[in-house]
């Protein structure tokens, strides 16, 4: 468990990423706080599934340091590791539901490794968290047997299988219908209000930025750093970076426009 | 009357006072999240069980933590009250940890109708397998046929084989399949010269290990163990590679760009398969031979010796039927391989059964040609 101290929940200090020889993240540092809904957004190629990897511990940082709730995640071993990974859930781009366990039972998987419960009890969170997203009646289907939008949000509810205070969502409504996309946006509005989770998010969908963002990130393809941070109105309104401005209207590039002229 | 059991635990715990009335207090404090709610979870059941309270009333004003563990276990008491007919009042839980209450609300523990997989009967399940089986040897027909009037088609115009693919698929399938053949190749015959020759040297007849091996490698042997060493490095990697194109939708996209998957996939990896495997029979006997031969040198026979033996026992048909044969180990195998790749449903282990339904089937379907080689070869006289 996590202090409850007010600091900042998740501490990125100069994080420097590369790939080989390419570098993907240059120097980046951001605070996220308790209860924020913060979105990293940029552009295709732009290093966000790059940082958000990095944030949950799946890569290990060339330089700087990630604290989640004030402990460092790339230097932790062993069973502090594990105290930090219980604290937050992630879900992926594809879903990434196991496909030989039903929904059931995938949200319990991690209950069944960390919790000391009787199966009964398990049984009954697993049922609660898939309520949550509101897939109740659907707990004993595998994840073939549903549509997208339903395993983006099983997902969800697997990754909160253990209560945790943080969120890391890849591209949540990537694929999804426009009303699915919507019904996401509300249902990580709820849960950041009523069970006060902090949600980091990457995604590029506009409608939803503006719907749940409390604060974006703005990563630059060109020079790996972030080039703008803020509430996605203003960013939109004041933003002195042109891109970030076009990024936020949706609108084509000069060169672009030049270019179909 | 009035007991108290009030337990403490440095974490959460838990208390419960009966009164005569029926009902049943417990007194809930401390921290209740996944590491404490367990022990606290199965004690309240035994203690329900034993007491069916009619009316049992929760105090939960100690608590200072509560997460999802602690509001399932409230959950759980509530739902157990209202199927035994009793009821339940839940007091001073404080206001952030009445709201999961209310979030989670009454969750049916209940399976939803209809969805649950019972286990069939035994009966039911051999007619499964068997209407199983007999779809399997249509589709293994089916594909048999589709693969054949391809080949035909790419008889009559073979700039439509893909080559590239072809030499690919021979190149792996092939030399990069050399060194464990030679190897195989060579203990088999090593092993098989030295268990023979040792009982026929009571007899005096130890020289005719020499025509043992020689017929036993280029008649059997040697076909068979190539097929095999093809079944299991490339029957399977076909498997899983045209499984894993399955799984990722690209046949898909190869059929709507109206690219047939035998043409494009199967033919080139079939090919390659079948060019390579009479050489890697040639190999496999070769090192059989040689296997053999140090066998013989250590008994004391002159090289030249075992190869004459092994020249007046074989005749050069012997080599060709094996070849022969191990042509059609070749088509087999690699297109065995092929099918359970195409035949791959979704999801990740999905790719890992057709892998080993490869293997197990081209195995299956080796020693099924060679039972029929046995039966021809036998009835032309050979």
């Amino acid at each position: 468990m996590l202090p409850q101290e007010d600091g900042p929940l998740i501490q990125v200090q100069s994080l420097t990423a590369a790939y080989h020889d390419k570098v993907a993240l240059d120097d980046v540092s951001f605070d996220i706080y308790r209860g924020e809904v913060c979105i990293i957004a940029g552009r295709s190629g732009s290093g966000k599934s790059t940082l958000l990897k990095h944030m949950i511990g799946l890569y290990e940082p060339r330089g700087g340091r990630i604290l989640i709730g004030g402990k460092d995640l790339v230097t932790a071993q062993g069973q502090e590791r594990k105290e930090i990974l219980k604290s937050i859930g992630v879900t992926y781009q594809m879903g990434a539901l196991f496909g030989n366990m039903t929904l059931l039972e995938n949200v319990r998987l991690a209950l069944e490794e960390y919790a000391d419960l009787p199966a009964d009890a398990m049984d009954l969170i697993a049922r609660m968290k898939l309520k949550l997203v509101g897939l109740e009646t659907f707990s004993d289907y595998m994840p073939s047997e549903i549509s997208g939008g339903m395993q983006k949000r099983a997902a969800i509810a697997r990754a909160m299988a253990l209560d945790p205070q943080i969120l890391f969502l890849d591209e949540p409504s990537a694929g999804l219908d426009p009303i699915t996309s919507a019904e996401l946006d509300q249902l990580i509005l709820n849960l950041t209000r009523n069970l006060r989770i902090t949600f980091v998010v990457v995604s590029h969908e506009l409608s939803s930025i503006f719907t749940i963002a409390d604060r974006v990130i703005v990563l630059d393809g060109e020079t790996k750093k972030i080039v703008a941070a803020g509430r996605p109105q203003d960013l939109r309104d004041t933003s002195p970076i042109s891109w970030v401005k076009q990024f936020f209207k949706r609108e084509v590039s000069t060169q672009a426009k030049e270019a179909s002229a | 009357m009035k007991t108290t059991m009030a337990q403490v635990s440095s974490a959460g715990s838990l208390g419960v006072e009966d009164s005569s009335d029926g009902t049943l207090t417990l007194l809930m404090s401390g921290r209740w999240d996944y590491d404490t709610t367990g022990t606290w979870w199965r004690r309240s059941q035994e203690i329900l069980a034993q007491l069916k309270p009619h009316r049992l009333v929760i105090d939960a004003s100690a608590v200072n933590y509560c997460d999802g563990a602690g509001a399932a276990f409230l959950i759980d008491l509530q739902q157990r009250q209202a199927r035994d007919g009793g009821e339940v009042a839940v007091q001073g839980l404080q206001e952030e940890f009445r709201r999961l209450l209310d979030i989670y609300g009454r969750i049916s523990i209940e399976p939803p109708p209809g969805r649950r997989r019972e286990a069939l009967p035994i009966i039911e399940r051999v007619g499964e397998a068997v209407v199983g089986l007999w779809q399997d040897v249509q589709a293994l027909v089916v594909f048999i046929g589709e693969l054949a009037v391809t080949l035909l088609r790419v008889a009559r115009h073979p700039r439509l084989v893909r080559w590239g693919d072809a030499w690919l698929a021979a190149e792996q399938a092939g030399s990069n399949g050399l060194p464990i053949i030679a190897l195989i190749g060579l203990l088999l015959g090593l092993i098989l010269a030295f268990q023979s020759a040792v009982p026929m040297r009571q007899f005096g007849a130890d020289i005719f290990v020499a025509d043992l091996i020689g017929l036993s490698m280029l008649r059997e042997l040697g076909p068979l163990l190539a097929a095999i060493i093809l079944a299991g490095r490339s029957g399977s990697a076909f498997a899983a590679e045209l499984g894993t194109m399955k799984v990722t939708e690209e046949i898909d996209a190869l059929t709507t760009m109206g690219l047939e998957p035998v043409q494009f996939l199967v033919i080139p990896r079939a090919l390659g398969a079948v060019i390579v495997t009479p050489l890697l029979t040639v190999f496999a006997t070769l090192f059989g031979l040689i296997g053999g031969a140090v066998v013989m040198l250590s008994f004391g026979f002159p090289l030249v010796t075992y190869v004459n033996q092994i020249l007046s026992a074989v005749t050069i048909g012997d080599l060709i039927r094996g070849l022969v044969k191990s042509f059609m180990y070749g088509i087999v195998v690699a297109s065995i391989g092929c099918l359970r790749g195409l035949q791959t449903r979704t999801g990740a282990s999905a790719v890992g059964q057709s892998t080993t339904t490869a293997v197990v089937s081209g195995i299956v379907l080796i020693a099924i040609v060679d039972g029929i080689f046995a039966v021809v070869y036998y009835a032309l006289g050979y």
